[in-house]
Parts: structure tokens; C-alpha cells; sequence
């Protein structure tokens, strides 16, 4: 798979080094939200802002419709456009387990990282917080690094009910992750943009991973929470 | 059906054009200075373009701190230790320091009047006067998820588009200067034609992109963005401008200075456009 390989920190069949990735089974998602309440507990992420989330889409026609949901977080990509875009290198990719991380001393706030990120997976940390004086900086997820270096799995993962997150390190034959992205059909987020994603769907379609054109008709209640929220309008 | 229910935010919003629009200014006015050692026409702009390219320097610089939410680490950005050159940014951040270290030096020589230092200073800042829009372009094109941005036409768009203003504003500060305003009006008419060209191309290149394009192109063209882009950038200051610069009237000083503002208007609604036309699909995903 050496051909693959674009950039020196890529961690693809590497031996001997890890490289940690998320299957999530979409077919298995209920939309509990645990694994969100799971990572704010674990981070003490501020409201308003998420290292994880659940969108989802209705879809069918009534009265067949269901509830599709997408959950979504960081997919610490193995040619990560954040990593090459920060002017101080305040965001790294570990070479062994492939975390892409945050080096929050560092960060200046100039948010090139988010512009890069195709997955909208990171944001700005408040000024003020309750428990933690980690302010006014870049913060993402960190695929829980410091559990999965204690061996535990992420915290997400560890709270999901219906196990619809596995996770495991994809340089193992025999891990669990393994198996599924080669027994599976799997999906990636925005493939064409070459970041080469470290999280996997099964079950995912073009509804929910594709820009909708939808978007330019927006349901008059959606326009409404995005106008409460500040966001621009198309 | 779109019924995500997490919103995300714009990284880069208003403060961020602003600054494209004076530094853009402040290396043109810069590079109009320094023409005045090779070119007699240009003698009366030499000091006052200088001064107002510094103070648009400074300008920008203060938009661009206090635009990083961590204000007082920006000298982080020029610390060789922590650089990050496969980042435009931190070429940027190198580039816009030396440009302010030559754009001092040269005032100082100007004003001493050793013109043999101030040609050879001159040049160096030229070529770093030119980099200011071509990083900035390239900040932008270097995120390859962004519709619009995402093209090589980019910093030669930021290089026109500087050109253009800082000519608009040079045409302001060369008030009673006929042969002056003339040379400029040529500048300003041949970069607002370039602008124009690279316009219909990128518009072209948008509409027939894909999903997350074709939805930028109607933000910009029918939708929150249209008065900005379409009525403002595209043919306020660059259709309105062209016809008036070609028109008789374009050529007597009222005519110039009439274009030159429309100009200033268009430059400043296109930056803003383009910058956060290329966010707003994303905000949705």
C-alpha cells in the first residue's frame, strides 16, 4: 500500500506502528446522544460547541419516514489538511496511532485549521469556561488519546448502546475494525478531497454525506434556528 | 430535508477582508512609490504613497492580531522555531515582516534623498509588496474543500485586485497631476480588465463545479451574497468602472476619480464575497 502514501506522515501499513481508526455502523445508530454527553463529561466541552455530534436527516415519504443520523467527530485523517495549514505547527498527526492532536500553548487562533477542515470537526474554545482555563483556542477531538493510551477505548465509543462505534487499530489484521472495513462495505466523508479519513461508515448514503441541494430551501424552522445561532445564510 | 441540527460558524468573517482590501492597497501604494525611482511621472507620489502605504501596513497588521484569538502569541507566527512552511501563513507572516522592515527603511532613505539605496530598496520591496497578495491568494487556494477558493486563479486575482485599489487610491492622492492621473487611469483600466476577465472565469468554473459550487455560485449570484458580489463587486466596481474609464469622460479627472471610488467600493465587496462565499456551504455540513 506504500503507493498510497503522499505525505511523510501518513501511517498507512507502517509496521509496526499503529494506526487507529472508528467504524461507525450507522445501521446500529438510535440518535441516543450518549456518546455527545459522554465526550462533553469526559472533556468538559463548553455548550455550543461539540468534539462529537449526531445531525441526522428525515427521511421517506409520510407515512414511511425515519430518522437517518450521521454521527460525526474528527476523522484524524492520514494526510490531515489542518496539520499542513497551521502556520505554527500547533496541530500535529502522532506518527504512532495516527491521533491528530492539539498543542493548545501553541495555538494563536488563526483559524487556517478550521478553514482546512472538510468535516467542520473543529472549533473555538470560549473565552470564559467553569472548570478548565483552556481558553481562546482551536479544540477538536482527540480520538481520546489519553484512554486509548491507558488501553481503553474512546469515550464515545465505551458509552455507545447500541455499539454502533467500534474502534481499533486498523495496522492489526486481527482487530475488530480490521474485519469490519474488509468484510463491510464502507463509506468515508468526502473522500474526493484526499484526506483519506480515518473514520468509516457502514451503511451511510448520498443523503447524508453529500452537500444537499436541499440546503438552498431550508424548512422555515431550520432558517430560523440558523439565524438564532448567527450563522450566514446562503 | 435538511435537518441537521448542529450549526457551525464562519472561521473567517469581515475583519479578515478588511485586511485583504488594505494590504492589497498598502503593496500597490507601495510599488507606485518605488516606480517614481524609474519613472518621472511617478516623482509626485513617491512620499505621500509611502506614507499612506505604511499606515495601511500598520492598519493591517492590527486587523490581522486582532483577528487571532490569541492576540499576544502572533509573534509565534514569526518564530522560526515553531514555523510551519507548508503553511501560506507562515510565509506570510515572514513576508509582511520584511515588507515592513523595507517599507521603513526606504522611508527613512527617501527622506535622506540617497537615490542609489532608494532604487536598490525599491526593487527588494517591490517583489515583497508582491508577495502580500500572492500569500493571500494562496491562502485561500490552498483549502482544497472550499468552492471558489480553490482555484489557481486565486493570487492572481489578490494581485489585479490590489493592483486596481491601491491605483484608486494613488488617483486620489495625485489630485491636480494630469500626466499622473493618466498613467494611472491606464493602470487602473488594464487591471480592472484583468479583474474582469478573471471574474467571468471563476464564475464560469463555480457554476459549472459541483454541488457544493453550483450552491456557492447561487449564494453569490441570487443569494446572501449577491448584492455584494454580483451588484456591488461585479458590476458597480468593475463593469461601471471599465465603461467609464473607456468613455470620454473617463479620461478628464473627475472621470478617474469617479471610477477610482467605484473601484475602492467593488474591491472592498469582492473580498468580502469571495472570503465568505467560500465558507458558507460548508456551515451546512
Amino acid at each position: 500500500m506504500s503507493e498510497l502514501r503522499t505525505s511523510s506522515i501518513e501511517t498507512r501499513g507502517v509496521p509496526g506502528k499503529k494506526r487507529y481508526a472508528m467504524v461507525i455502523d450507522l445501521r446500529r445508530c438510535i440518535g441516543c446522544d450518549a456518546c455527545m454527553v459522554a465526550c462533553k463529561a469526559e472533556f468538559d466541552v463548553p455548550l455550543g460547541v461539540f468534539r462529537t455530534w449526531v445531525p441526522y436527516k428525515v427521511v421517506g415519504t409520510y407515512p414511511n419516514v425515519k430518522k437517518q443520523f450521521l454521527p460525526r467527530l474528527c476523522n484524524h485523517c492520514d494526510d490531515p489538511p489542518c496539520v499542513r495549514s497551521c502556520p505554527v505547527e500547533a496541530t500535529f498527526k502522532v506518527e504512532d496511532g495516527g491521533f491528530v492532536l492539539q498543542r493548545y500553548e501553541r495555538c494563536i487562533g488563526c483559524k487556517a485549521c478550521i478553514a482546512s477542515c472538510p468535516y467542520n470537526a473543529r472549533f473555538m474554545l470560549p473565552k470564559h469556561r467553569t472548570h478548565t482555563d483552556i481558553t481562546s483556542v482551536v479544540d477538536k477531538c482527540t480520538f481520546c488519546h489519553h484512554r486509548v493510551t491507558q488501553g481503553l477505548v474512546p469515550a464515545c465509543v465505551q458509552t455507545c448502546i447500541g455499539r454502533s462505534r467500534v474502534f481499533g487499530d486498523v495496522n492489526d489484521p486481527k482487530s475488530e475494525v480490521s474485519y469490519l472495513i474488509s468484510h463491510l462495505p464502507t463509506q468515508v466523508l468526502r473522500p474526493e478531497e484526499g484526506t483519506k479519513p480515518h473514520v468509516f461508515y457502514i451503511g451511510a448514503d448520498r443523503n447524508l454525506t453529500e452537500h444537499g441541494r436541499a440546503i438552498y430551501n431550508l424548512p422555515e424552522g431550520l432558517e430560523e434556528d440558523r439565524k438564532s445561532f448567527g450563522a450566514v445564510r446562503i | 430535508m435538511g435537518d441537521y441540527t448542529i450549526f457551525h460558524h464562519i472561521p473567517w468573517g469581515g475583519a479578515y477582508a478588511i485586511y485583504f482590501f488594505t494590504i492589497g492597497i498598502s503593496a500597490a501604494l507601495f510599488f507606485f512609490s518605488a516606480l517614481s525611482c524609474f519613472r518621472e511621472e511617478f516623482k509626485p507620489l513617491r512620499l505621500k504613497a509611502e506614507v499612506a502605504s505604511f499606515v495601511l501596513l500598520l492598519v493591517s497588521g492590527g486587523l490581522l492580531v486582532g483577528d487571532l484569538s490569541q492576540p499576544l502569541r502572533f509573534l509565534y507566527a514569526i518564530n522560526p522555531l515553531y514555523l510551519n512552511f507548508a503553511s501560506p501563513l507562515a510565509w506570510g507572516a515572514l513576508n509582511l515582516a520584511s515588507f515592513g522592515i523595507v517599507s521603513v527603511l526606504y522611508m527613512v532613505v527617501i527622506k535622506k534623498g540617497d537615490e542609489a539605496l532608494a532604487k536598490k530598496l525599491a526593487v527588494i520591496g517591490s517583489l515583497l509588496a508582491l508577495g502580500l497578495p500572492v500569500y493571500t491568494g494562496f491562502d485561500l487556494t490552498v483549502h482544497q474543500n472550499r468552492p471558489v477558493w480553490n482555484t489557481p486563479l486565486m493570487p492572481v486575482l489578490f494581485v489585479a485586485l490590489s493592483l486596481v485599489s491601491g491605483a484608486a487610491v494613488a488617483s486620489f492622492l495625485a489630485a491636480g497631476e494630469a500626466r499622473l492621473l493618466a498613467a494611472l487611469r491606464q493602470i487602473m483600466l488594464w487591471s480592472v480588465g484583468g479583474v474582469a476577465v478573471m471574474l467571468i472565469s471563476l464564475m464560469g468554473t463555480t457554476w459549472y463545479g459541483g454541488v457544493g459550487q453550483e450552491l456557492t455560485f447561487m449564494a453569490l449570484t441570487s443569494g446572501s451574497l449577491s448584492m455584494s458580489f454580483l451588484w456591488l463587486g461585479v458590476i458597480l466596481g468593475t463593469a461601471v468602472p471599465i465603461a467609464l474609464l473607456l468613455a470620454p469622460f473617463g479620461r478628464q479627472p473627475n472621470g478617474v476619480m469617479l471610477s477610482a471610488a467605484l473601484i475602492l467600493v467593488g474591491g472592498m465587496a469582492l473580498r468580502y464575497s469571495i472570503l465568505v462565499g467560500g465558507q458558507i456551504v460548508q456551515t451546512y455540513f
